[in-house]
């Protein structure tokens, strides 16, 4: 196996997915709604709309779990800034697992299964290109760019949030901290990855870019459940939260792509495409 | 040397068997046709020969390598037009040259470029070659996936319906390709298609397969007497009677004589027509018959596949 081989089919598959609005549509979409309309609706609204002070008092669970460390930061903040410190910094970090984990999963779905739909797969099967070089310049074309649209979006973030924020804490700058680097550049590649893994195994046995998208569209299912559980003040994003993360999600990576190595044969591939 | 050596090549899928007990040979710069219809087992084989699928039995060589223990180097050695022959839509047709070229292990940028150019000028496609294959036509991709089957100048080529769903001029324009690539850069060409025509035009040699296995093996013109039986010679005279037809019935070389009075036409079978023909009519005229046309009556290979197809 070379590395040059798998790059090869990286610098293909990226070409394609370039020229493919259906695909790069989500991946810029998503990033933005999350980068941008997050901290401009929690610092713009109670600015322009007046909140009852009742209001404030809603996720007042969440702020009673808040770790110590953090209750101390913003113990001399007033009200508004409490409020959008704690939803910028903590209450909104685990979004940002949505962005790696759509886009790996999208990127992923139309580099294996799409070869199906667009019956091209074949020809490539054809080619004298081992089964490690295809998984591993599939794996890079779905890995590099998921991980590059993160840390944009990551930027983004920081760079509305330091703006948008910047009056209301007297110029301050909230980012980006140590905790968000760790989440960006430990936790976001693992769960990625465990994306693209999911996705293979999928892709392997499915016939289409359609099937393969829906059901790794399921992955999101238990980020979603870790924003609720925060929002209901069951956990809180802070050091054990990345380490648990780090830990489960670099377990699953090893488990998803050993089963997903295995899967990956030609013949299977083939099977399931005609 | 042989180019393609199978041995009982045998393809299961659960319960069913899409390719029993194949053999057949096929020699060096050849073109060899596998002639059958719809699930006859072609693609399959084909599929075997590139190391796509492998085998549940039997065993192939392809250019010297054992399709099991040597994939790489018959898949190098190897050009395939699939039975699916899309092209990467949204890459122009030198970005998708490009990456077999590489892909089949041509490192030498500049030989890419000088290949890329030789086939594009070859199927006519110079003119399109930044554009995006999605505004191809379908003769146009198809060409396109011919020269990307040849991109590594491969000693042997597979083509899978090289003709199928293209309309009549596109697929004469690519037959004629076919044609060419064979004398051009002297390439094995193992051809599968259900086209007769496409079989009687390129083939040297044909082996008609139905339900996975082997009917017959031969060169068109074999397969064309051997199931259809010799050529025939058809005579029509202005009137016929029965001295004529006794006449000719006499003469030694011929084995027998069909007679359709309504038309006036006889029907003469003998083992070598050519060498009979001028006796036959010299017999007739002398009984003061009238010969208005003489033919030489070919059966067609379309009678012979059928036959056998027939007999599954």
């Amino acid at each position: 196996m070379t590395l040059e081989n798998a790059m090869l089919v990286f610098s293909k598959d990226w070409r394609e997915i370039r020229r493919n609005w259906q695909v790069i549509g989500p991946l810029v979409v998503v990033p933005m709604l999350i980068t941008v309309m997050l901290p401009l609706v929690i610092i713009l609204i109670p600015t322009i709309i007046t909140i009852p002070g009742t209001s404030l008092n809603i996720p007042v669970t969440m702020f009673e779990n808040l770790p110590l460390e953090v209750k101390l930061e913003i113990a001399g903040m007033n009200i508004s800034q409490q409020m959008t410190y704690v939803f910028l910094l903590y209450f909104f970090a685990p979004f940002f697992l949505i962005i790696p984990i759509m886009a790996s999963s999208v990127l992923a779905s139309d580099s294996f299964a799409g070869e199906k739909d667009r019956k091209t797969i074949e020809a490539l099967l054809a080619t004298p290109l081992t089964d490690g070089e295809l998984l591993l310049g599939k794996i890079l074309v779905s890995f590099i760019p998921s991980m590059l649209v993160t840390i944009l979006a990551f930027t983004v973030y920081s760079a509305v949030v330091d703006v948008a924020a910047f009056t209301l804490f007297g110029g301050r700058i909230l980012l980006p901290i140590l905790l968000w680097l760790v989440l960006i550049f430990c936790v976001t590649p693992a769960v990625s990855l465990a994306g693209i893994g999911i996705t293979v195994i999928v892709s392997v046995k499915v016939k289409g870019f359609r099937e393969a998208q829906q059901l790794s569209a399921l992955l999101v299912l238990p980020i979603m459940l870790l924003i609720f559980s925060e929002l209901g003040g069951l956990i809180m994003f802070g050091p054990i939260m990345l380490a648990l993360l780090i830990a489960g999600f670099v377990v699953m990576d090893l488990i998803v792509f050993r089963l997903g190595i295995s899967i990956f044969k030609r013949e299977d591939i083939l099977a399931k495409s005609v | 040397m042989l180019a393609i050596e199978t041995r009982s090549l045998t393809k299961r899928f659960g319960a069913s068997t899409a390719v029993d007990h194949l053999s057949f040979e096929v020699e060096e710069g050849e073109v060899f046709g596998l002639l059958g219809p719809n699930g006859a087992g072609k693609t399959t084989t084909i599929r075997m020969l590139a190391c796509i699928v492998s085998p549940s039995g039997g065993s192939a060589k392809v250019a010297g390598y054992d399709i099991v223990k040597e994939s790489i180097n018959v898949r190098k050695s190897v050009g395939i037009l699939t039975e699916n022959p899309n092209s990467y839509e949204k890459l122009s047709a030198v970005e998708n040259l490009e990456f077999f070229a590489r892909a089949y292990g041509i490192t030498d940028r500049r030989r890419v470029s000088e290949r890329i150019k030789e086939l594009l000028d070859f199927f006519q496609l110079w003119d399109r070659r930044n554009e995006k294959v999605a505004t191809f036509s379908k003769g146009m991709k198809q060409k396109l996936a011919i020269a990307r089957a040849i991109v590594h100048d491969p000693t042997i080529l597979l083509l899978d319906e090289p003709t199928a769903g293209l309309d009549p001029e596109a697929s004469k324009l690519i037959r004629e390709m076919i044609e060419r690539i064979g004398s051009l850069e002297s390439h094995t060409v193992l051809l599968c298609t259900h086209r007769l025509e496409d079989a009687e035009r390129l083939c040297n040699r044909v082996m008609i397969i139905s339900k996975g296995s082997s009917k017959v093996v031969g060169t068109p013109k074999e397969l064309r007497n051997r199931m259809g039986g010799h050529p025939k010679l058809e005579v029509t005279l202005k009137e016929v009677n029965r001295e004529m037809v006794d006449k000719v019935r006499d003469l030694v070389l011929v084995e027998g004589v069909e007679v359709d009075a309504r038309s006036a036409r006889l029907l003469v079978t003998a083992n070598d027509i050519q060498a009979v023909a001028p006796y036959v009519v010299k017999t007739l005229v002398g009984t003061g018959a009238m010969v208005m046309r003489v033919n030489v009556f070919l059966p067609s290979l379309e009678e012979a596949y059928l036959e056998l197809i027939k007999e599954g």
